[in-house]
């Protein structure tokens, strides 16, 4: 793995923000609302801009789903890489299971900051269903919703990482980042800070039963990379 | 001298060159293959296709027992020079430009085919791409209105994979970018090859724009519609290369690559010993004539559609009879 960004949020909720995703459908608000505030990262001047989340939560709740080019589907994907290898392309928010045939699903998925700092190969180190999430120190010290999980919130549909965690390791050690199920399907298609790669719990749960431990992970380098820093 | 082509080839070399440098001093042991012959074989897929076609062809042809030995270039060279390997399926140069003058030219037990395969590198796009953005020019890349449609991150430039940080052909990717004059206008990735080629895969499966570092003969030529970029010929005139020292740190401004890569490729070597010992097969090595498509198709059927060389070499020795006929003539 190269130019990752190393950060302990990877799998927090607290903190917010948003990159442009969907410009059209997710505009950036004018005014400022102290619930659902979150962040978007202006690409004229890169920097972090006021975004109103609201948005993304009513076009989830009046259609039920994410946008149909984030709903799993079967899709034509040529490529030398083996069956069972994940390819994650983190631009266009997109998560490639590949398929014998040159064939693969694909999966919308949301984008943490974190998750977006780096690109290359890694491996399933670790697989689990329902998994318990522990808020890092730093986060527990700043926010009383996550210092009472401090010792670990057992896994349930309110659980930030969601129905199936898959662990992402290099040369045998955990990464930090995972791909994870979401307690806000409706962020799928967003960059938001929280999280790794996160998918719809359908999603994640579909994957996880695609996907085996040792299994080669490829987040591509096109725009991820280049977010270093921001 | 500078290689001018990378592959994953520099790659083996490099792992392999503590086992070389630790062998070096000492005098070369005669462990001759006997009536054997063994073929060294390196790892990427082309090599060993050709080493499974070679095999089976000494073994029905020439009734001989042939061992397939696994192994790093810079071992096959030491191999053939002590006498324990015979065969080296695709020696590239000018990559190895030095171990073969060392063998060949001055100690003699080295032997290049005189049929080669030509290599080349370049920048490529999509075929999508080409007709979506209009660029047929690597000069098209300077473009600032161009560059643009390559934009992955919203900062208004493009980006392009040059090649892995590891390669030394990289370097002369970002002289060449600068060169040309589209370093000002192209943010340049260095990457793993995998992470790249992915990125093909993906831009080629969702019709998004994508320039990149390319060589051929590569599987990627099978597996999608590429177009290599135009550009003007290879002008010794307009390169000079001065590689990165730690007291140096003025290498890209001092060099200059303003036109395409020069001409590279491979040849099959073999012992020297083996035109004494069986100089029918020596005669056979001289005569086999490989296409870069053919090992462009080798590349693509070990590697992406992952059949086993052993059966892809009896599958291509009887689809092209006629031309292994030849070689034996």
């Amino acid at each position: 793995m190269t130019s990752r960004k190393t950060s302990r949020f990877c799998a927090g909720t607290v903190s917010r923000r948003a990159m442009f995703a969907l410009p059209l459908l997710f505009l950036p608000s004018q005014g400022r609302s102290a619930v659902s505030e979150s962040l978007i990262l202006d690409p004229a001047t890169r920097k972090w801009v006021p975004y109103d989340s609201r948005q993304a939560i009513m076009y989830y709740r009046s259609h039920g789903r994410s946008p149909k080019e984030f709903q799993r589907q079967l899709v034509s994907f040529r490529t030398a890489e083996k069956p069972g290898t994940i390819i994650i392309d983190s631009n266009k928010h997109f998560l490639y299971s590949v398929l014998p045939d040159f064939q693969a699903v694909r999966y919308g998925i949301g984008v943490g900051r974190d998750g977006f700092g780096w690109a290359g190969i890694v491996k399933v180190g670790r697989l689990a269903e329902w998994p318990t999430w522990t808020p890092p120190a730093e986060m527990v010290a700043r926010d009383a919703r996550a210092a009472k999980w401090a010792g670990g919130m057992p896994g349930g549909p309110e659980n930030p990482l969601g129905a199936r965690a898959i662990y992402l390791y290099e040369g045998g050690r955990d990464t930090i980042y995972r791909i994870h199920g979401t307690n806000e399907p409706w962020s799928i298609g967003l960059n938001v800070s929280s999280g790794c790669i996160r998918m719809t719990n359908d999603d994640v749960t579909d994957l996880y039963a695609r996907v085996a431990v040792g299994a080669k992970v490829i987040v591509l380098n096109q725009g991820a990379a280049l977010f270093r820093g921001v | 001298m500078v290689d001018l082509i990378h592959v994953k080839r520099i790659v083996f070399v490099v792992l392999a060159a503590s086992l070389f440098v630790l062998g070096a001093g000492q005098a070369p042991v005669r462990a001759e293959s006997g009536d054997k012959v063994v073929i060294g074989v390196p790892a990427w897929p082309s090599a060993r296709a050709t080493s499974h076609i070679i095999s089976q062809v000494l073994t029905k042809e020439f009734d001989l027992d042939v061992e397939l030995r696994r192994t790093g270039t810079l071992r096959i060279f030491a191999g053939i020079d002590n006498g324990s390997i015979d065969i080296h399926p695709e020696i590239w140069l000018p990559n190895l430009t030095a171990l073969v003058d060392k063998y060949a030219t001055d100690r003699g037990s080295l032997t290049l085919s005189p049929q080669g395969v030509t290599a080349s590198q370049n920048l490529c796009v999509t075929r999508a791409t080409a007709e979506a953005v209009g660029i047929s020019s690597v000069t098209d890349l300077s473009k600032p209105e161009v560059a643009a449609q390559f934009d992955t991150n919203g900062d208004g430039t493009g980006e392009m994979w040059i090649g892995a940080s590891t390669w030394s052909s990289t370097l002369i990717e970002r002289i060449r970018a600068k060169s040309y004059g589209y370093a000002e206008t192209m943010t340049l990735l260095e990457m793993e090859e995998d992470v790249a080629m992915a990125g093909v895969d993906v831009a080629a499966a969702t019709g998004t724009p994508i320039v990149f570092y390319c060589y051929a003969p590569h599987h990627l030529f099978e597996l999608h519609d590429i177009v290599v970029l135009d550009e003007p010929d290879h002008d010794p005139a307009t390169w000079s290369i001065v590689l990165p020292t730690e007291d140096d740190t003025g290498w890209l401004e001092r060099s200059k690559a303003a036109s395409a890569w020069d001409e590279s490729g491979f040849r099959i070597g073999y012992g020297t010993g083996l035109s004494e010992k069986r100089p029918e097969v020596a005669k056979f090595l001289n005569a086999v004539t490989l296409s870069a498509d053919d090992i462009t198709a080798m590349s693509y059927a070990l590697e992406v559609l992952r059949q086993d060389p052993k059966d892809f070499a009896a599958e291509w020795i009887e689809r092209n009879d006629n031309r292994v006929k030849e070689w034996l003539r």
